[in-house]
């Protein structure tokens, strides 16, 4: 059987936070001996998931919870935030072109995690979001 | 893994080459754009982003480049992006940022792009 390693995270909001996320996310694949190359969009992954929730939540004081579990074939990215929620089908799909010359040029993360995942699942109520994304690493 | 982000650049050849240094968030995204307007004032309109040292963006930062997309337009400029990490230029690509710029494997390519 594949070995399984997790890493829990509760993190707090402060400016750049998401770098000490993607630390951990680097160290399990050094140790399972995943190349950089095979985790790069991993990291992007993370990210936007950590960002968004960290940006949208609507709360400072509560913390945003990871959860990353890694085999040499699959990482699970789970993020939980304790905010107002969203509506994941109300988001309008960023067009850059309808971007450009406008003042709303972000928006972009959503995106960014449903064509770079292998898997996405959005569960979002008044008490908070949850997002697992599911990368192939193989 | 380099948090703090800076740049410096270089006028070569009529073009204007910008390096970053660390990770590209929202702070970064702006001294890019910062640095960038310094050039265009000055009359540059053939940009290079070389992100050789910065492994790590994030949307939010990237969509400050937007700005600079759009002054180019205007100025019938353009922008190269070089040293690409397979999962920035995949980033990038995503964002269609490839249709309003280009990018190239070195910065030397780049400023050669800049005559085609």
């Amino acid at each position: 059987m594949s070995e399984s390693v997790e890493l829990k995270i509760s993190l707090p909001k402060i400016p750049d936070i998401e770098l000490v996320a993607l630390e951990g996310l680097q160290r399990l694949a050094s140790h399972l001996g995943i190349s950089d190359d095979k985790i790069g969009e991993a990291k992007i992954l993370a990210t936007e998931a950590i960002i968004n929730a960290l940006e949208h939540a609507g709360v400072d004081e509560l913390p945003v919870d990871i959860v990353f579990t890694m085999t040499k074939k699959r990482l699970i990215i789970f993020v939980q935030d304790y905010g107002k929620g969203f509506q994941p089908d109300s988001v309008e799909e960023p067009i850059i072109e309808k971007k450009l010359g406008t003042n709303k040029k972000r928006g972009w993360g959503l995106k960014l995690m449903r064509t770079m995942s292998d898997d996405i699942t959005i569960e979002s109520d008044e008490h908070g979001t949850k997002i697992t994304l599911i990368k192939n690493l193989a | 893994m380099s948090t703090d982000f800076h740049l410096d650049s270089v006028v070569q050849d009529d073009c204007l080459v910008i390096r970053t240094f660390g990770y590209v968030n929202n702070m970064g995204g702006k001294e890019i754009v910062k640095c960038f307007n310094e050039g265009f004032d000055h009359g540059l309109t053939k940009i290079v982003i070389n992100l050789a040292e910065s492994k790590v963006v994030n949307s939010i930062g990237i969509s400050y480049l937007l700005e600079i997309i759009e002054k180019l337009m205007d100025k019938k400029g353009k922008l190269v992006f070089t040293n690409l990490e397979p999962a920035i230029e995949k980033t990038f690509s995503i964002m269609g940022l490839f249709h309003f710029a280009e990018h190239a494997a070195t910065e030397e390519t780049a400023i050669a792009k800049m005559g085609e």
